[in-house]
């Protein structure tokens, strides 16, 4: 059985490592849509492949099959890092025995290791709930840190396909020509939205909010992880009526029902925003800046 | 590799509490990971097959630590501790290293670890949906089978999941009654394939092919001897004996060894998993199933023909699904069907277990589980008491690594 197996072994390795140096195109395995996103601005023509839709909860993803195969192939694994991961991706580097992407000078690229996080904690205990020490996780809605994560990251394509530099250069130029552009409209239409208190699940867009001087009053998860309780759920009602709420915000993944249930004893506004790119048929970084600003200045009046 | 107190571990919970501080540095760079599993139980019965007793207990409770060696190396020692009889047993039931940067998707794994056949049994017990192992893996694995070995894996660069790999272990759990033959020190060779991949954005399954060859597992039949009559006694003596010990090893059960073994093992595996948009955080659903048969249990002089076609077989079926992110439910029916050695020729027995649990979970590092358990058996698989419930619940602390599909 032992010499089978080996035979097998060589068989396969006949077959798939002609297959393998033929590609020659940069293969890149993106843990979130926002750099699957990100990599389709710098590097259009690298195969990207993302871990995780709009529509998946990035902290509870399962170390699955698929996964552990396209991790397998990769040249390069963009994350968002800061332990948003850190439930499954552990699993697949171990699975995928592929070491070329468990170097974070090289193949690893973390979006949080070029960044200042906001919320950082210096201790950590697991009565607070689901938290991360390292800060939010959730960059994907700040552009000024999301532009500094892409000057990172054109600098590792660089790095690890040096023959594209001047593509890679112009690509990220380009880029962010577009998006400093972008910004300034954005904050112009997104203006009537400072100073305004809403209630929102998670810390999902502390980034936004932060970015766009919105208050966020409430949360409906009563420790970050736990899903909203009854009795959670009785406290914000209670500071609905106390503060002036402007909308209940929740995310494509996550579950409508208790922000709709305090929409309806409060008549505030609920609005179900995209996570990232994918949702309400986003097709890249932009649409999806642009879908939420709409949102928010639709509902909050 | 047993310790009769839990020395090891409290030496281990010290180091634990001395490097907590200094963890929680880049979750997947240099740093040391401690992670501890709470495992208390409370059972209404003792039931057939089972290692765990009537009453309360801890057993099952472990203390890991793992981390990188270095750029190339992956190491992990895991300690579980069984009670019985009162006394605490610390077993260690892992410590390996493992290779990081082989080229071409090969990986290298030695020292102590969970055998990569079949679906559960690389799985740790605490992250199982049920009190225990399925029936058929208590009686042909061991519960769950870990030894001193090495193991070659390969990952194919396949789109769709194709991982095989060969592993060699010194095979002591697996050694059969057998005075006539000198057991090998290299007793068991595995094989393994498992291929997987997704059905659109909602289902994940992984199907997988496992064969064990135990160069050990033949189980001598004694002799028949001509002179009836003269040897009786004798015989009798000898096969009381033989229970005697037999009885010894079933109050050592948490020795791991396995029951009803023999010279091959066929396993076939399969998984599904289901959540809505591929989100796992409210709802999901898992639905399991293996089947195993053991070939080539005996060795008899005489009989030989009249036992070749024994085998050992099993098989179970289970669903879980998570309603919501704090509840999960789920129903478990298995079979197994052994030879048992008895003097000159071999009994068969039967055992069916159907499951029902019920699960609490306050966040995703505790469980509270309800479980009920009914067991139909015959000959010594048949239980004192047919129906048991089990109240169990599972912690874990610090580090808490990721779990496999």
């Amino acid at each position: 059985m032992v010499r089978i197996s080996s035979k097998l072994l060589l068989v396969t390795l006949l077959c798939f490592g002609s297959v393998q140096s033929a590609v020659a195109k940069l293969n890149v395995f993106a843990c979130e849509p926002e750099y699957k996103a990100l990599m389709n601005e710098l590097a259009p023509n690298a195969k990207v492949y993302s871990a995780t839709t709009a529509m998946q909860d990035p902290h509870m993803i399962q170390a699955r099959p698929s996964l552990i195969a396209k991790l397998r192939r990769a040249d390069l694994l963009v994350c968002a890092g800061a332990e948003l991961e850190v439930g499954w991706l552990p699993m697949l580097q171990m699975k995928a025995a592929n070491s070329a992407v468990r170097n974070a000078n090289t193949g690893l690229f973390f979006g949080t290791d070029h960044i200042e996080t906001l919320d950082k904690l210096d201790k950590v205990d697991r009565s607070m709930g689901d938290v991360h020490a390292q800060g939010n996780p959730h960059i994907q809605f700040d552009p000024y840190r999301l532009l500094q994560v892409a000057d990172a990251l054109h600098q590792r394509l660089i790095k690890l396909d040096p023959e594209h530099q001047t593509e890679y250069q112009q690509n990220f130029a380009n880029f962010k020509q577009r998006w400093t552009q972008a910004i300034k409209g954005w904050e112009k239409k997104a203006a009537p939205l400072k100073g305004k208190q809403v209630i929102a699940y998670h810390s999902t867009f502390r980034y936004l909010f932060n970015w766009l001087r919105i208050k966020q009053v409430g949360d409906l998860e009563p420790k970050p992880g736990l899903p909203p309780s009854s009795s959670h759920l009785a406290s914000l009602l209670s500071l609905s009526n106390k503060e002036h709420v402007s909308a209940i915000v929740i995310t494509s993944y996550q579950d409508s029902k208790g922000g709709q249930w305090l929409s309806k004893k409060t008549d505030i506004p609920f609005l179900q925003l995209p996570a990232t790119v994918g949702a309400d048929n986003t097709q890249d970084l932009f649409q999806l800046y642009d879908t939420v600003i709409v949102k928010l200045n639709g509902a909050i009046q | 590799m047993k310790f009769s107190k839990s020395a090891l571990f409290i030496a281990l919970a010290s180091v634990s509490m001395a490097s907590a501080a200094q963890t929680n540095q880049n979750s997947l760079g240099k740093n040391i990971n401690i992670s501890s599993i709470i495992n208390g139980n409370y059972q209404s019965a003792e039931k057939a097959l089972s290692e765990r007793e009537k009453g309360f207990s801890i057993g099952g409770s472990e203390l890991a630590i793992s981390g990188f060696i270095d750029d190339s190396l992956y190491g992990k020692f895991t300690t579980v501790l069984h009670e019985h009889d009162g006394d605490m047993e610390v077993e260690v039931e892992e410590a390996f290293i493992q290779t990081m940067s082989l080229p071409a998707g090969f990986s290298l794994r030695g020292g102590r670890f969970l055998s990569n056949i079949g679906y559960l049994n690389n799985q740790h017990t605490h992250t199982d949906a049920f009190a225990d192992r399925p029936a058929v893996y208590r009686a042909l694995l061991g519960d769950h089978y870990f030894d001193d070995g090495l193991r070659l894996d390969y990952l194919a660069p396949t789109d769709v999941y194709w991982a095989m790999g060969v592993e060699a272990f010194k095979g002591n759990k697996f050694r059969a009654e057998n005075d006539e033959v000198k057991p090998k020190s290299t007793g068991v060779y595995t094989a393994y394939t498992k291929i997987g991949d997704d059905i659109g954005e909602s289902s994940s399954w992984q199907l997988g092919f496992s064969y064990i060859n135990n160069q050990n597992g033949l189980t001598a039949l004694e002799h028949h001897e001509e002179e009836h009559d003269h040897d009786h006694e004798d015989e009798k003596e000898h096969a009381h004996e033989a229970e005697g010990e037999h009885g010894h090893e079933d109050a050592h059960g948490h020795s791991h060894a396995a029951k009803f073994t023999g010279k091959h093992i066929y396993g076939v595996d399969a998984v599904y998993k289901w959540a809505p948009k591929g989100n796992y955080k409210y709802q999901h659903l898992t639905l399991t199933g293996e089947y195993f048969k053991a070939t080539d249990l005996f060795s008899a002089e005489e009989h030989q023909d009249e036992v070749d076609d024994l085998s050992h077989n099993g098989w179970y079926v289970s669903s879980v699904y998570q309603f919501s992110p704090n509840w999960s439910a789920g129903l478990r029916y298995g079979e197994v069907t052994v030879q048992e050695a008895h003097e000159d020729h071999a009994d068969e027995m039967k055992l069916k277990e159907s499951e029902f649990q019920v699960s609490y979970h306050t966040s995703h590092f505790s469980t509270i589980r309800l479980q009920y358990s009914h067991q139909d058996g015959t000959g010594e698989l048949k239980p004192v008491d047919e129906n048991s419930v089990t109240l169990q619940f599972i912690v874990a602390l610090g580090a808490h690594g990721a779990h496999q599909f």
